[in-house]
């Protein structure tokens, strides 16, 4: 067992019992933090992994989030019915959006990013076809049932959330170890090398991309069975900001910088409505600040680099 | 007609200030390949600045050129210099960092300047004077232009000259040509790299405080976050134009200023900036290098 486990195990084991160890409110806090937590980890796919400049993660949080709603509220789907869909229109849509400008340069993309995002959130706001509800969003969204239990109160909300982010560590853990995560670290390395390895760059890069879309869509489900309502404010392309800063200042490709990412951003300003005004000022110099003193993130990631006794000595010469 | 015209003179004057502030995110992302993600809200500082020094300085008195000069001075100083301090704190020390450490740099700083705005002059909209300029109108047989678009256009036409001519043909200018083609190359020919950075960052933020003032006095109506709209329209601008040039900046801005002239004159105002990002997207996607962007090998 090595450092990283030991607190990897400590992690899961105090988030498994959180709900029996606090009031409501915490509670709240806690599914919070599962549900951001897990979008950032699908946006580490994206970011950190395949080292793709994503900006618009909130598209497919908010995709989620809307399949879910819409299809209950204006189709009379179940919840647990609507989860698929939640998985597999971001996909599609994941792919449909990114597939054409894949190839741009880094800069060209995260603007383009950008602009789809933009794109959703009008989209949203104007309620194409009558079914996102514009500016209000969608309201009065059921209950989970499971063989006819109704699952209403927080703490199952938490296990659901909960759930969902121990089966994203597993895929992530498992595509860490994967041909497909390779892959993508040699992709975010040097692309360049990887090309003339035979690495199908595209391909590799669009199936990150479906990964998150997919593990961000499903969050979203959770995100508007929590709130029993969605609406446009939530998926804005400040949101996107957020998941992208959250997982550079913590460190791409680094589960515990994730975590501390989405603490610092989405748990604390809950913890200290007073500061709420003067929020984004404090992130905002943190960003700066973080990126100054730490370039890699708060907690960079280790993986896949060389070993410390293989590295050149650079001292003795 | 007359109404494509009329849109056609105020597509012309929004063009002309995205080209203002187009003209400083080409410039940095030319020398240092940074999205300047906070220029955008700079510009929306200097119009608050604006309007502070004008309450503060003119309070009731009737304005005159003389104190529109006064203003549009005092604050070009005053964000040139917040441009150099941004560029000093968030940038200078992240030059040899990993690209994306650079970009969230930027958004912190962004961040920064927009919620500064938001905590001194506070998160409801403020409005400029409407006399200020002359409400002077000209008609052109139902074609009006006001004193405010004819200053708008004939200041930023004069400027962009006077920008072109710096680059071209003066010995400063030349200095950051040959530092935006190689760094290191223009450090070994003896040019002070980080002194033609610091005058990138004083050009740009000074013609982005003239846009800003320009936008003040042409809508009238501010708010803290109108930064990233306009920043982002500016930054689109640029990449149509090429970004890294010059005079694509200014064709850029020309060209989705009447683009979004003519698309809220004719189709729809409530999707207008749908219809710029997708104009964006279609672009990167057949010509990610702008209209005048060099078609260079891609390194990463």
């Amino acid at each position: 067992m090595n450092k990283t486990t030991i607190l990897a195990t400590i992690f899961i084991v105090v988030m498994a019992v959180f709900p029996f160890l606090v009031d409501s409110t915490w509670l709240t806090i806690g599914i919070t933090f599962l549900v951001f937590a897990t979008v950032a980890f699908s946006q580490d796919i994206i970011l950190g992994r395949a080292g793709v400049f994503n900006m618009g993660h909130a598209i497919f949080f908010g995709i989620g989030a809307y399949t879910t709603a819409i299809l209950n509220v204006h189709f009379g789907f179940e919840i647990i019915e609507t989860i698929p869909f939640a998985i597999i229109f971001p996909i599609i849509i994941a792919i449909l959006l990114a597939g054409p400008i894949i190839h741009l340069r880094g800069d060209y993309l995260l603007v383009a990013t950008i602009g789809f995002n933009i794109i959703f959130e009008q989209v949203l706001k104007n309620d194409v076809f009558g079914l996102t509800g514009g500016p209000n969003g969608i309201f009065g969204i059921d209950v989970v049932r499971i063989f006819g239990y109704e699952l209403f109160s927080d703490t199952a909300i938490y296990y659901m959330a909960f759930i969902l982010m121990i089966l994203t560590l597993i895929i992530i853990r498992n595509l860490d170890n994967s041909r497909y995560g390779r892959a993508l670290y040699y992709i975010n390395k040097d692309e360049i090398a990887a090309k003339s390895m035979g690495i199908n760059i595209p391909y590799y890069k669009l199936f990150a991309f479906a990964l998150g879309a997919a593990i961000a869509g499903a969050a979203g489900s959770i995100f508007a069975v929590q709130y029993s309502a969605v609406s446009p404010e939530s998926f804005n392309f400040m949101q996107s900001v957020m998941f992208f800063a959250i997982v550079l200042v913590g460190g791409s490709a680094s589960l515990p910088g994730v975590i501390i990412g989405t603490f610092v951003m989405f748990v604390l300003p809950e913890l200290f409505t007073e500061f709420k005004e003067s929020r984004y000022l404090i992130f905002g110099a943190a960003m700066v600040l973080t990126m100054v003193l730490r370039p890699n993130g708060v907690w960079p990631a280790t993986f896949g680099n060389i070993p410390k006794f293989l590295r050149p000595n650079k001292g003795a010469k | 007609m007359d109404i494509f015209l009329q849109q056609l003179i105020n597509g012309l004057t929004i063009g002309s200030l995205y080209a203002l502030v187009a003209l400083g995110y080409t410039m940095v992302y030319g020398v240092m390949k940074l999205i300047n993600f906070a220029h955008g809200d700079l510009v929306a500082f200097s119009a608050y600045v604006g309007l502070t020094i004008f309450s503060q300085l003119f309070g009731s008195s009737a304005s005159s050129f003389v104190n529109v000069i006064i203003i549009f001075v005092l604050t070009s100083i005053i964000v040139a210099f917040v441009g150099v301090l941004l560029e000093r704190l968030a940038y200078r020390p992240l030059r040899t960092a990993p690209r994306l450490s650079a970009v969230v740099s930027a958004l912190g700083a962004s961040l920064v300047i927009q919620n500064g705005i938001m905590l001194i002059w506070g998160p409801n909209m403020q409005i400029f004077p409407a006399d200020l300029l002359p409400n002077t109108t000209w008609n052109f047989g139902g074609v009006i232009i006001t004193f405010t678009q004819l200053c708008i256009l004939i200041l930023s036409a004069v400027l962009m000259a006077a920008l072109f001519i710096f680059i071209n043909k003066t010995k400063m200018g030349t200095a950051i040509r040959a530092t935006a083609i190689d760094q290191d190359a223009a450090k070994l020919m003896g040019i002070n790299v980080n002194k033609v950075i610091t005058l990138i960052f004083i050009i740009g933020s000074m013609l982005g405080a003239i846009g800003g003032l320009f936008i003040g006095l042409y809508y009238r109506a501010l708010t803290f976050d109108m930064g990233w709209l306009y920043g982002l329209n500016a930054f689109i601008a640029a990449i149509i134009g090429g970004i890294g040039s010059i005079p694509g900046a200014m064709i850029g801005g020309l060209l989705l200023g009447l683009f979004n002239a003519l698309i809220a004159g004719y189709i729809s105002t409530e999707w207008a900036e749908t219809f710029t990002f997708i104009l964006l997207i279609i672009i990167l996607i057949v010509r990610p290098t702008g209209i005048l962007g060099e078609k260079t090998a891609e390194k990463v």
